[in-house]
């Protein structure tokens, strides 16, 4: 048995809709609490993206989580309105409430497989660390479409955010070297992320509170007690594996020429992974 | 939540509803209103793109008269704060909302639209 937060291969066993009801959907739902309370800090790039948004804009966070992007930019409160969108109930009540203060966020209970917007209607779309969820590749460039036809096609903006398999030598976690990260025909690699929820205890206070690891994927999942070392009589930690797909390098970059030559349009320069524009 | 800034983006999305989809018709709803923070640059820029017929259809449809079935060409002050109470404080809490094309139901519960379609629902 590895350890409870080591990352471990997968493959999808049953049909790629239930596996994400059940390795993502319900994961999110159950520990949404935890989560969003190791997730309160802006990764810097896409606040920077956010920042450089004209005045009048309305946006769309597919996949908002926590809604921690929804209140920026912190300088310009009002002058941009992002909408938040996400598959977990639980994750949306709490990004409802994003930010300080008591400004309400508006948040929208969607799929980022569906469509339930006018054609172009937004301004500017990000989609952070969401994409990487879906279970095919069909599935994950059909998500990448959405995010196309969500925007204006005349200035509409878009960034995405996934988990690669290369990652800069600070992560700390080890990744399976085993797998098809080289197969053109199916590169990348799906893999369980263990969230480990060390006590249902509702007083229990979220620990987490790490710095300088928050600007770069892959999520590091903060834990408060170290499974084994719990006490006596204490609740023994529950692990939930997440899955996820970590991109090859380059993966992103195909899928968003793929969705964008599906949709009849003209990709200008050959996009790279990271595309702010 | 679902404000009328969302609800004039939102439009159906169920298989093979793509004309008429929107806007989507608010049904049973009950309101509540919250100041938010007038930002006149964002009324300003956000004005060109927004679709005014539905914005001012749903407003009414809320029992808000404040604006003008046109939209003016000249925007003063007291235009601006009437588009920013019926974009952003009058916040729908809970009924629903229903396409005019394929009558499909969307619930609002607790402030939040519920958009899920189930797979085969989906274009
Ligand atoms: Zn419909």
């Amino acid at each position: 048995m590895p350890a409870p937060t080591a990352v471990t291969a997968t493959t999808i066993s049953s049909d790629p809709q239930s596996y994400e009801d059940e390795h993502v959907h319900a994961v999110y739902d159950e520990i949404a609490p935890h989560f969003s309370s190791t997730r309160y800090k802006p990764w810097p790039i896409i606040a920077r993206f956010i920042s450089s948004i004209p005045a009048g804009w309305v946006g769309l966070d597919s996949g908002t989580g926590n809604g921690k992007y929804l209140p920026l930019p912190l300088d310009r409160p009002g002058e941009i309105w992002t909408v938040g969108m996400d598959r977990s109930r639980n994750l949306l009540s709490i990004a409802r409430k994003a930010g300080e203060g008591d400004v309400v966020r508006e948040v929208v209970w969607g799929d980022v497989l569906g469509n339930p917007w006018r054609n172009g209607s937004f301004d500017y779309t990000i989609s952070i660390a969401t994409i990487h969820h879906l279970a095919t590749s069909a599935r994950r460039k059909a998500a990448v479409q959405r995010l196309i036809q969500s925007v204006s096609p005349s200035h509409g903006r878009g960034l995405i955010y996934v988990w690669a398999i290369e990652q800069d030598g600070l992560s700390k976690r080890s990744i399976p070297s085993e797998g098809t990260e080289d197969d053109t025909q199916n590169p990348g690699q799906d893999v369980f992320v263990p969230w480990v929820l060390a006590s249902q205890s509702p007083k229990a206070k979220p620990k987490a509170r790490s710095k300088g690891n928050e600007d770069r994927l892959p999520e590091q999942n903060e834990i408060s007690k170290p499974p084994g070392e719990a006490a006596e009589g204490e609740p023994q930690p529950k692990v939930f594996n997440r899955y996820y797909h970590m991109f090859a390098k380059g993966e992103l970059a195909a899928l968003l020429y793929e969705a964008a030559e599906s949709l009849g349009l003209e990709v200008g320069p050959k996009p790279t992974d990271q595309i702010t524009t | 939540m679902v404000r009328l800034i969302t609800h004039n983006l939102l439009a159906c999305h169920a298989k093979g509803c793509t004309t008429n989809n929107f806007p989507l018709q608010f049904k049973d709803v009950s309101i509540e209103l919250r100041e938010a923070e007038f930002n006149a640059d964002f009324l300003k820029g956000l004005l060109p793109r927004i679709e005014w017929k539905a914005l001012v259809d749903a407003a009414r449809q809320l029992g808000d008269t404040s604006l003008p079935l046109e939209q003016p060409e000249m925007v003063d002050d007291e235009f601006l704060k009437n588009l920013h109470h019926v974009l952003l404080e009058m916040h729908i809490e809970e009924g629903a909302m229903v396409c005019p094309n394929c009558s499909h139901v969307y619930a609002i519960s607790n402030g939040i639209p519920n958009m899920l379609l189930s797979e085969h629902e989906i274009a």
